[in-house]
């Protein structure tokens, strides 16, 4: 890009909370062992969407091209992405959530067997924004994956015989299961949506073996119940027992949200896992007053028992709908030359954040797209710098001017991608910023609990999202693409120095990861919100799979896109007029090859 | 099918009644001696998403009445309505209840019974927390919220 134009888009950001020049990433090699497939929902235990996988290049990705396609048979959101393990491809639809088992040893990739769970209706009126699903995990000839309405399965890989199906959450209390599972040796962590209908929000472990129970985490209340100890959890701004119950006015954190919908990562060495929870409910914060800890956080837990260690607040007392379940990617850093085992995260509220993932003590955090609520992120206490004029609350009527959006910064449905080559992460953003007036939310079990009207409107520039490349070691943008529609999918580097992301009204793109440089594009049907994998087929060659499928937040906001329901017709979003113009709803599987 | 004389009835009696017909119907002496008697003879007794069985219409007691339109507004927002169907009804992840259309028919009763007994998808039966004076005035809000004339086209041409 112009140089002009990306000191004027540096100077937008502003809220650099630390001397770049002293931070730089580790170059940490590729993988030697690259296996080729991708049995994950982000790849790999850190999460990073990286592949060692080099057949794709900057050279030759000109030329890649559509080899196969398949209706998954189902309109909504396809959020997430397929599996590849040996030489079949494993696909979750949303709800339904029909499993989908493709032979890639054959011509046309015919089914090796489809899955059908009994998945109910209502679920989808109590999943907030779309009824999606995060994607599946592959463990022990095993795929483990969430249905809509709480219950967790695991489905033979070789067959696709249900092993086991474990109701996990409470859909007539608010709870649904959209978020991807993670395994760690016999346990299989799960958590629930529900963060619009004042759930008391949770992980929980499963045995691998039966799906059994064995732990329940919650993400609020007493320590007892966060399974927080004084021995073994340390917060790293915070002391005193019971902060996740002190912390909210009235005992507010019964229906406190805090949900979990996003992505779990884990650190072998230091055998933690990592996750983010989601908003405080109602959305009015003068009905929970306090930090509210610890929703909007990020949270590290021992895998086998639970075991709360460490906890963060990104956003204490969330006044703007700031959910912190985007990825945690875990990467080696050197922080003022000292090296750091890195989390990176990428949060709703605008601010990228670099922690110490031992300790959860901040490192950097600094503004990747336009934000108004907070000046900056003061290292030493972790808290932002808040912006005063920018609280909320059904006393303060309609606060105008908030930056990020409640879509936010990116959306957590969009995880980041990490190259050990570049040192770069690469993530969607939205450039969009949105009134707030909230109103008093009243609690009815399995209702919505929220309390806001928030209209959007775009952030400086007029484009409504980028796709772009950051350094966390600097907290700088290094290149973006700007993007004319919020960019909602998730990202994929490779080893050939090639990043791939798909766009809202239906692109998908692979860029030079080192320049943002556009190599190749297709229009693939439907907007993209899922995302892209890589792996080797039975060949021998690289491929790369994507879903297209336009939904989440897009599916309640742009109405207009909908074909399927002659009794449901809505006009355009006014901050997204022609949407609509350019793609409608799908669901449809890609693989592209060169 | 005898006709059964009705004035405004409640919903559960409504039903008491359909389901009689039907098992009268199904007992027909024009039954085919052996033949297994067909579960539903005729389609005009099918009432979901059919032709309704005649009888008098289940009418709003407050029809066309603003006060309780108005107190079914802040109903609409108090029982978290609008968290599902969007500010005035405008659609969200339930569908737009402003736009003149239906999916499961706008006719008073209708409207009453989807609210009352709750519809798949999610649409939670409210029947029991507000009785039927409850829904009738959430029905009364929904039926005056102004509809914007019936556009199916949109186009991105200019003429």
């Amino acid at each position: 890009m112009p140089r002009a134009a990306l000191i004027a888009m540096l100077g937008c950001l502003g809220a650099v909370a630390v001397n770049a020049d002293n931070v730089r990433a580790a170059g940490a090699p590729a993988p030697a062992d690259e296996d080729g497939q991708w049995s994950m929902p982000s790849k790999d235990y850190a999460a990073t969407r990286y592949s060692g996988l080099a057949g794709i290049t900057r050279q030759n990705a000109g030329s890649l091209h559509p080899v196969w396609t398949f209706s998954t048979g189902v309109l909504g959101g396809h959020e997430g992405q397929p599996l590849v393990v040996g030489d079949t491809m494993y696909v979750v639809t949303p709800w339904p959530n029909v499993l989908y088992a493709f032979d890639l040893t054959r011509e046309g990739y015919p089914l090796r067997w489809k899955y059908r769970p009994d998945v109910s209706a209502n679920a989808i009126g109590i999943s907030c924004c779309d009824a999606v699903n995060r994607g599946a995990f592959y463990a022990d000839g095993k795929i483990i994956y969430n249905l809509l309405d709480g219950h967790t399965v695991a489905v033979e890989a070789s067959s696709g015989r249900e092993l086991w199906n474990t109701q996990i959450a409470d859909v007539s209390n608010g709870e649904t299961t959209t978020m991807a599972p993670l395994v760690v040796r016999d346990r299989v962590i799960v958590g629930a949506s529900g963060g619009e209908f004042g759930i008391y929000g949770w992980v929980k472990g499963l045995d691998l073996k039966s799906g059994r129970t064995v732990w329940t985490a919650h993400n609020i209340g007493p320590d007892s119940d966060m399974l927080a100890r004084a021995d073994t959890f340390k917060a790293p701004y915070d002391n005193g027992v019971d902060l996740g119950a002190r912390s909210w006015a009235n005992d507010s954190w019964h229906t406190g949200g805090a949900p979990v919908w996003g992505w779990i990562s884990y650190d072998p060495e230091l055998d933690l896992i990592y996750y983010g929870t989601g908003n405080p409910s109602p959305y009015n914060p003068e009905q929970r007053l306090g930090d509210n800890k610890w929703s909007a956080s990020v949270l590290a837990r021992k895998p086998q028992d639970g075991t709360l260690v460490w906890a963060y607040q990104f956003t204490p007392h969330d006044n703007w709908d700031y959910d912190a379940t985007g990825a945690m990617i875990l990467a080696d850093l050197t922080v003022a030359g000292k090296r750091i085992r890195a989390l990176v995260h990428f949060d709703k509220n605008g601010f990228a954040y670099t922690l110490d993932r031992a300790t959860g003590r901040l490192l950097i955090a600094a503004a990747f797209a336009p934000v108004t609520w907070a000046k900056s992120v003061d290292l030493a206490t972790g808290r932002p710098v808040l912006d005063p004029a920018k609280q909320t609350g059904a006393s303060r009527e309609n606060v105008k001017g908030i930056c990020p959006s409640l879509e936010g910064g990116v959306s957590p449905s969009s995880p980041a991608a990490y190259s050990p080559r570049t040192h770069l992460f690469y993530t969607s953003t939205n450039n969009l910023c949105m009134d707030y007036a909230a109103t008093h939310a009243s609690h009815l079990k399995g209702t919505p609990f929220v309390g806001v009207t928030s209209p959007y409107f775009a952030g400086p520039g007029g484009n409504l999202g980028t796709f772009m490349a950051w350094d966390a070691a600097t907290g700088r943008k290094v290149w973006e693409n700007k993007e004319p529609y919020p960019n909602w999918s998730g990202a994929l580097v490779t080893a050939g120095d090639v990043a791939f992301y798909g766009t809202l009204d239906g692109w998908f793109k692979s860029v030079d990861a080192r320049t943002g440089k556009v190599l190749s594009k297709f229009k693939v049907g439907s907007g993209v919100v899922g995302n892209p994998i890589t792996y080797r087929g039975p060949d021998g060659r690289q491929y790369v799979a994507v879903y297209a499928g336009f939904g989440g937040d897009w599916a309640l906001l742009s109405g207009d896109v909908r074909s399927d329901d002659p009794a449901d017709v809505r006009p355009p979003a006014d901050f997204l007029k022609d949407i609509a113009r350019h793609t409608s709803q799908g669901g449809i599987i890609w693989i592209f090859g060169l | 099918m005898t006709r059964h004389p009705r004035g405004v009835l409640a919903p559960w009696v409504l039903t008491c009644l359909a389901v009689a017909s039907c098992s009268r119907q199904a007992a027909a002496p024009s039954q085919e001696a052996g033949a297994p008697p067909p579960a539903i003879r005729y389609e005009a007794h099918i009432a979901a998403g059919g032709i309704a069985p005649p009888g008098a219409a289940l009418r709003n007691p407050h029809q066309g009445e603003p006060a309780v339109a108005k107190k079914g507004a802040l109903l609409f927002t108090a029982m978290n309505c609008d968290g599902c169907h969007g500010g005035e009804g405008s659609g969200w992840v339930g569908p737009n209840l402003a736009d003149g259309r239906w999916r499961y028919g706008g006719a008073d009763a209708e409207v009453f019974n989807s609210i009352y007994y709750g519809r798949p998808k999610g649409m939670p039966a409210f029947g029991g927390t507000l009785g039927a004076e409850g829904v009738w005035t959430l029905v009364a809000y929904l039926r005056s919220l102004p509809v914007p004339g019936d556009v199916p086209t949109e186009s991105w041409e200019r003429p």
